[in-house]
């Protein structure tokens, strides 16, 4: 009975994960338990939001994504830059439109040039962030209509606004992406390329895919948030790069790809989120938050790598016993 | 043993939070220290370095007639940045809250900071001494230069609905929707030390902290003596963003080719105000542009100023007039040490304290009558700098 229970918790463990940090920030962090401070925790998830599923899927494909962050930068600089011109649907498809080529750029070096994924990606982290310090001039964008930010930013359903349910979206459909015959087919790519080769899977082409689509879902990111604060700042998407790698790892998506999830993934953002918000709520500093972020990545990380300790330990003798062991097993949600 | 895993990030997290708790308690028990208002002047509290706690720059606001498009005319041009220099002088302010019955004692304020930095440690403390001073609870969140994250800081506070909110801007240009949204929320709001662009200057009370402009004009005067007012400089800039990542370039600039216009700027750079890109860019300028370089403004007088100091050392070109925004202790050694010709006077503690007792001011019922409150105006030499010390940081 303990063991199952045991097996439950480890199973769950980002949603406990959640439900402990809540628990324990509502009874000793002051305001932190109300309505207001709900809805200004899932607003700060949503702008990480759109980049960890991103990244998410370039992980699960057994690679490493680290442009996202500029990616953002570069989008919500895009957006504000062009606003006055194209109106926003303009603006915003043009970012978007930016981000893919980003992705496919990086695909391209991945796949074509066969260059490491993270030396790639370092490369267009580079160069991007370069382009958006040329395009701002070291200075913010602004745009003086403040009509979509309001929207965005606007109560909807209790704690939620349609920035935030616009995230969610995205994430419901790269989750359920994975239910489909091309996310088993990404899963795996990421776990065994051979074998999918050998099954008559193109690679190359999933692992593009998947960069592209972290490229248009960091660019998305960067937008909406651009457009909900009605500005661009240069160092704007920096800030999401510790949280959102951070937020996938603790969701359980493995380095060495071909196991991760989606769900687990937003779930973790928010966690995340919740813990620094609520440290925040106690008047703790920036480096506390920080300090408090790598533990919960530390614990997960140490606790992942224990498990796979013991699958390989248990492998060829009981395999039933890996099934209880794994609690990603069921792949991409 | 797997339970045990599963709650042990909690259990740190929670040990974190309870050790980071600890600190805001201790001042907020502390603000709340029974005292009477009317019994306090905080005109008589003093700044680590022995100097007034509490000081301003009485003197009106004039500003030149505004060009019909400054952005039109060239950088070097001083009323290119008119919209910047002279933000808030002339606006008029909208929906502003009225102060709460029963005055300031026991009301609680939120200090939104920027970043941290040893000058805004000082900076807190200044502004703690008169809160405590006036019963106030000050409550600081820091945003480590993150825009994102200020802007979680400004939701959490009008999520907490202090009596009143003051704000260090991570961006000039940037904050101009949070400060609306705090306006919108009826909070009334105090910026300081960064100053926001124009049009934010509405949905706020007042600005306090130091005149950036007029110092670095001062500070450029100082400078061309030093110089000859001839020859080639560069300037190390402050965070991109940052309203004196304009002022403490431009302000130099513009008053140059003013006074000075021999003198020609041969280029300027960015560099996180930390010492070691600081060094490389400096060592890259002395090699760069040779006998031609024979000053270098800097924007910050204590990493950056480092920085300085070991490339100019290393290129052996202890020639090159240096003159800085100041006045850190490492600054100050350096004025000492002859090593750093000039700084500007600018009170970490007094820049903290004046927008408190501003926000004092308001909840007593006082009406705040300037849209920009300056710090006085000053140039720290070898020949004063001992009136300076002890450094406040």
């Amino acid at each position: 009975m303990r063991r199952r229970a045991a097996v439950v918790i480890a199973r769950h463990r980002i949603w406990a994960l959640l439900v402990g940090i809540l628990v324990v920030m509502a009874a000793i962090a002051p305001n932190f338990a109300t309505t207001g401070n709900f809805a200004s925790i899932l607003r700060a998830s949503a702008t990480h939001l759109p980049a960890a599923v991103g990244l998410t899927l370039v992980m699960i494909a057994g690679h490493l994504d680290l442009s996202f962050g500029s990616g953002m930068s570069w989008a919500g600089m895009v957006a504000i830059g062009l606003q006055p011109r194209l109106g926003w649907p303009g603006a915003v498809a043009v970012a978007l439109t930016s981000g893919a080529l980003l992705g496919l750029a990086n695909g391209a070096l991945v796949t074509r040039a066969r260059v490491n994924s993270f030396i790639a990606t370092l490369g267009t982290l580079t160069v991007v962030q370069g382009m958006v310090n040329i395009a701002s001039k070291g200075g913010t964008l602004a745009v003086q209509d403040y009509a979509a930010g309001d929207w965005l930013e606007g109560a909807l359903l209790g704690i939620l606004c349609p920035r935030v349910v616009l995230c969610l979206l995205v994430a419901a459909a790269a989750a359920l992406l994975g239910r489909t015959r091309p996310g088993r087919n990404l899963l795996l790519v990421g776990a065994n390329p051979t074998t999918a080769w050998y099954a008559g899977i193109g690679t190359a082409g999933y692992v593009t895919a998947a960069f592209a689509l972290s490229g248009v879902l960091a660019a998305a990111g960067g937008a909406l948030f651009a457009m909900s604060v009605s500005s661009a700042n240069p160092l704007m998407g920096e800030s999401s790069l510790m949280v959102v790698i951070a937020a996938v790892i603790i969701g359980g998506t493995s380095m060495q790809g071909g196991r991760g999830s989606v769900v687990q993934t937003v779930v973790a953002v928010v966690a995340l989120v919740s813990l620094t918000n609520g440290l925040s709520c106690m008047g703790a500093r920036p480096e506390t938050q920080l300090l408090a972020s790598g533990f919960v990545l530390g614990a997960s990380v140490l606790y992942d790598a224990r498990l796979v300790r013991a699958v390989a330990a248990r492998k060829g003798r009981r395999p039933e016993l890996m099934l209880d062991d794994w609690p990603g097993k069921e792949g991409t949600r | 043993m797997t339970s045990r895993a599963a709650a042990a990030p909690v259990a740190l997290a929670l040990a974190a939070a309870l050790f980071a708790g600890c600190g805001e308690r201790t001042a907020r028990k502390r603000s709340q220290q029974p005292t009477s208002q009317a019994s306090v002047d905080v005109s008589t509290l003093k700044s680590e370095d022995g100097q007034p706690l509490v000081i301003v720059d009485e003197s009106p606001l004039v500003p030149p007639t505004r060009p019909a498009d400054p952005k039109a005319l060239p950088e070097d041009d001083a009323l290119h940045w008119f919209d910047i220099e002279y933000a808030g002088w002339k606006c008029r302010k909208v929906n502003q809250p009225r102060p709460p019955a029963g005055g300031a004692r026991g009301k609680r304020v939120i200090c939104l900071r920027f970043m941290d930095h040893p000058y805004l440690t000082a900076y807190t403390k200044g502004m703690q001494k008169v809160a405590d001073a006036c019963g106030i609870s000050l409550k600081t969140m820091v945003a480590n230069n993150d825009i994102n994250l200020q802007s979680q800081q400004v939701d959490q506070a009008i999520n907490e609905r202090p009596d009143l909110v003051i704000i260090l801007p991570v961006d000039a240009t940037a904050v101009v929707p949070l400060l609306r949204k705090m306006n919108q929320a009826g909070i009334p709001v105090i910026a300081s030390n960064l100053i926001p662009i124009d049009e934010g200057m509405k949905y706020i009370l007042t600005w306090t902290g130091p005149n950036d402009w007029g110092q670095f004009r001062m500070l450029a005067r100082d400078f061309a003596e030093r110089m000859n007012y001839d020859g080639g400089y560069c300037i190390v800039r402050h965070m991109p963003g940052s309203s004196p990542f304009f002022s403490r370039t431009f302000a130099i600039t513009t008053e140059l080719k003013k006074i000075a216009p021999k003198m020609k700027c041969l280029d300027m750079q960015a560099t996180k105000l930390q010492a070691e890109p600081t060094m490389q860019v400096v060592a890259d300028w002395i090699t760069r542009f040779g006998a031609r370089l024979k000053g270098i403004v800097s924007a910050d007088d204590s990493g950056a100023q480092i920085g300085i100091n070991e490339a100019v050392a290393g290129a052996n070109r202890e020639d090159i007039i240096r003159v800085a925004a100041g006045n850190s202790k490492v600054g100050m050694d350096f004025v000492k040490a002859g090593t750093l010709h000039a700084i500007t006077y600018q009170s970490a503690e007094a820049d903290g304290a004046l927008p408190m007792k501003l926000a004092v001011d308001w909840l007593n019922g006082k009406p705040i009558e300037k849209p920009v409150y300056y710090l006085p105006k000053r140039i720290i030499t070898r020949a004063n700098v001992d009136r300076y010390m002890p450094a406040q940081w």
